[in-house]
């Protein structure tokens, strides 16, 4: 198996004969197809297809049960700000009012669109972090000719965020060895108490920053990628290489884009008018 | 010419009240094994940093006489240089690491001195198999373990080739198994590369039979140096300092002391086997 940013892929996973740069592309094409479509039935379309790849690429479905309570509260806190927070329409189909809260027919159908949008994207996005490891984005960034500096920052930045984790857990495992456990506590306790996990947690972020300078000078490294000598070898690059398939589905998702902005745009598809859910809401509140 | 020269060198950390390392003289020549020992607090590790510029270059403080490689102060280096020069391993292996897998933590440090991708290729050929990591190259570092963290470090500072090796107390996290493992590729560096190695080392087991010259620092000075079987001789002056050697030299220091054996120290176990084994049979008869 292979540890990526979310989970782990079997070794055999075909998710490997696509190039990184693909799998990026990926994730910034595909999250764009959501905001053009309306419709939200074609959204769940969507979050079909990418589960279906996710199967196709050997990812451990189960990993989805993690996301299943931020899509719930994503839904609720979507549903609630859109209703609750409607303001006062008179245009609008007013359906219930509580507690002079006016709940409109038109609110909830935006809700549903908005939701609709958002889930595919997230899915999209679980799909790429279950998918990749840091190194994918680095290599797929260098592979774009995007200098040096900038993707080592990424890439500090990304390791950064594991170590940050892993020292937190260090942490909080020591002040539980001497007896300080918050849990049970209330949560205004809770977060008093945070400072006692903050403090150190600093500290060994300025240690290790000091300890990450000092290797980089040690290893020849400035900001520029190379002291001296104007060019640099990309060795990590000549393990991977743009094939035809990489091409095809490059090309393929750059028609889709393009047919949906026409679909949408010059042909008004896709759109929540006569779309199969807003028939379905109509038929069940009105 | 000594490749490694303090002359009366001197520094204090600026938030020190007292110096680090005060009036240090030592010389370390070319193709020498040195093994640097002494407690917690002596100042091994600034002797180590002034070797490759970490000092002054990173560090605030005051600096004192001079600190030559190769002929030349190391301040006069650019740090490109010193770092093709002079490569060091530090005790933490996972503070050093700067990349995602451990192949591109190798190539990493060979990218930044301008390699070009066939002599990367080159040099993975040779550093990779000297130090077994060949079925890590495309783990993340910092979740190896221990043992093979140290060689990932090893290997990703070797690929650079530089001259001097310094190695920072190397084995400090490791357990006996996995401090071997990193002493017999600075063995085999030793008698294939004839390379010279520095070494802080509290576990003197293994550092014993391949140091050719130990320095004893202690309170920020040189308290001992010498060939490394002449430096155990002086028994009583590094078990004042807190050095505590192997049992087996102990245990000949004393025979020797009690007139019960004449002839050098055995530095290993092996050697101090034999000459026990010599001894009894010289008394039977």
């Amino acid at each position: 198996m292979n540890k990526t940013l979310l989970g782990y892929v079997p070794e055999e996973s075909p998710i490997y004969d696509v190039h990184p740069f693909v799998r990026v592309f990926f994730l910034f094409v595909v999250s764009l197809f959501p905001m053009i479509i309306a419709a939200p039935e074609w959204n769940a379309l969507l979050v079909v297809l990418v589960i279906i790849l996710m199967r196709y690429s050997r990812i451990n479905l189960a990993t989805l049960k993690f996301y299943v309570p931020v899509a719930v509260s994503m839904g609720s806190l979507i549903l609630f700000s859109y209703t609750v927070f409607a303001g006062n329409h008179p245009e609008f189909i007013e359906l219930v009012r509580f507690l002079g809260i006016r709940i409109y027919y038109e609110r909830i159908v935006e809700a549903t669109v908005v939701y609709f949008r958002i889930v595919p994207m997230i899915f999209i996005t679980v799909y790429f972090l279950s998918s990749s490891r840091e190194r994918d984005i680095i290599v797929a960034m260098r592979s774009v000719r995007i200098p040096f500096a900038i993707t080592y920052l990424v890439a500090m930045a990304l390791r950064a965020a594991g170590m940050v984790l892993q020292d937190f857990s260090i942490v909080r495992q020591a002040e539980k060895a001497r007896g300080f456990d918050p849990a049970g506590k209330s949560i205004a306790y809770k977060l008093r108490q945070f400072v006692m996990y903050i403090i150190p947690l600093f500290a060994l972020a300025l240690r290790r920053a000091d300890e990450f300078s000092n290797a980089l000078v040690a290893r020849g490294y400035s900001f520029t990628g190379l002291l001296r000598n104007p060019k640099r070898a990309d060795y990590v690059l000549t393990h991977y290489h743009f094939r035809t398939h990489d091409l095809v589905i490059i090309i393929v998702l750059a028609v889709m884009l393009v047919a949906l902005l026409v679909l949408r745009y010059g042909f008004g598809l896709l759109t929540l008018e006569g779309s199969l859910t807003e028939a379905l809401l109509r038929s069940i509140l009105l | 010419m000594a490749l490694v020269h303090f002359e009366n060198y001197i520094w204090k950390y600026t938030q020190t009240e007292v110096p680090a390392l005060k009036g240090i003289n030592l010389e370390i020549e070319e193709g020498t094994f040195v093994g640097i020992i002494g407690p917690n607090g002596a100042g091994k590790t600034t002797l180590a940093y002034s070797i490759n510029g970490l000092i002054p270059n990173q560090y605030y403080g005051v600096r004192k006489g001079h600190v030559y490689v190769m002929g030349k102060e190391t301040e006069d280096y650019r740090p490109d240089e010193l770092t093709k020069i002079v490569g060091i391993v530090f005790s933490d292996p996972e503070s050093q690491f700067t990349a995602m897998t451990v192949e591109d933590e190798v190539v990493f440090g060979m990218e930044n001195i301008g390699l070009s991708v066939d002599e990367i290729q080159e040099r993975l050929e040779w550093v990779v198999p000297l130090t077994k990591i060949s079925p890590l190259m495309d783990k993340p570092p910092y979740e190896v373990s221990g043992g093979q963290k140290a060689r990932v470090a090893l290997a990703s500072v070797l690929a650079m080739t530089p001259q001097i090796l310094v190695l920072d107390e190397p084995t400090s996290m490791l357990d006996p198994i996995s401090r071997k493992q990193v002493f017999d590729v600075l063995a085999q560096l030793k008698q294939e590369q004839h390379s010279t190695i520095i070494v802080i080392e509290h576990s003197l087991e293994n550092l014993i039979p391949l140091a050719d010259r130990m320095v004893l620092l202690y309170e920020g000075e040189v308290a001992l140096v010498d060939d490394t079987e002449p430096f155990f001789e002086q028994m009583d002056f590094l078990l004042k300092r807190d050095v505590f050697p192997p049992g087996a030299i102990r245990f000949f220091y004393e025979l020797l002391k009690g007139g019960y054996y004449q002839g050098e120290l055995p530095l290993t176990l092996d050697e101090a086997a034999a000459r026990l084994r010599t001894l009894m049979e010289s008394r039977r008869r």
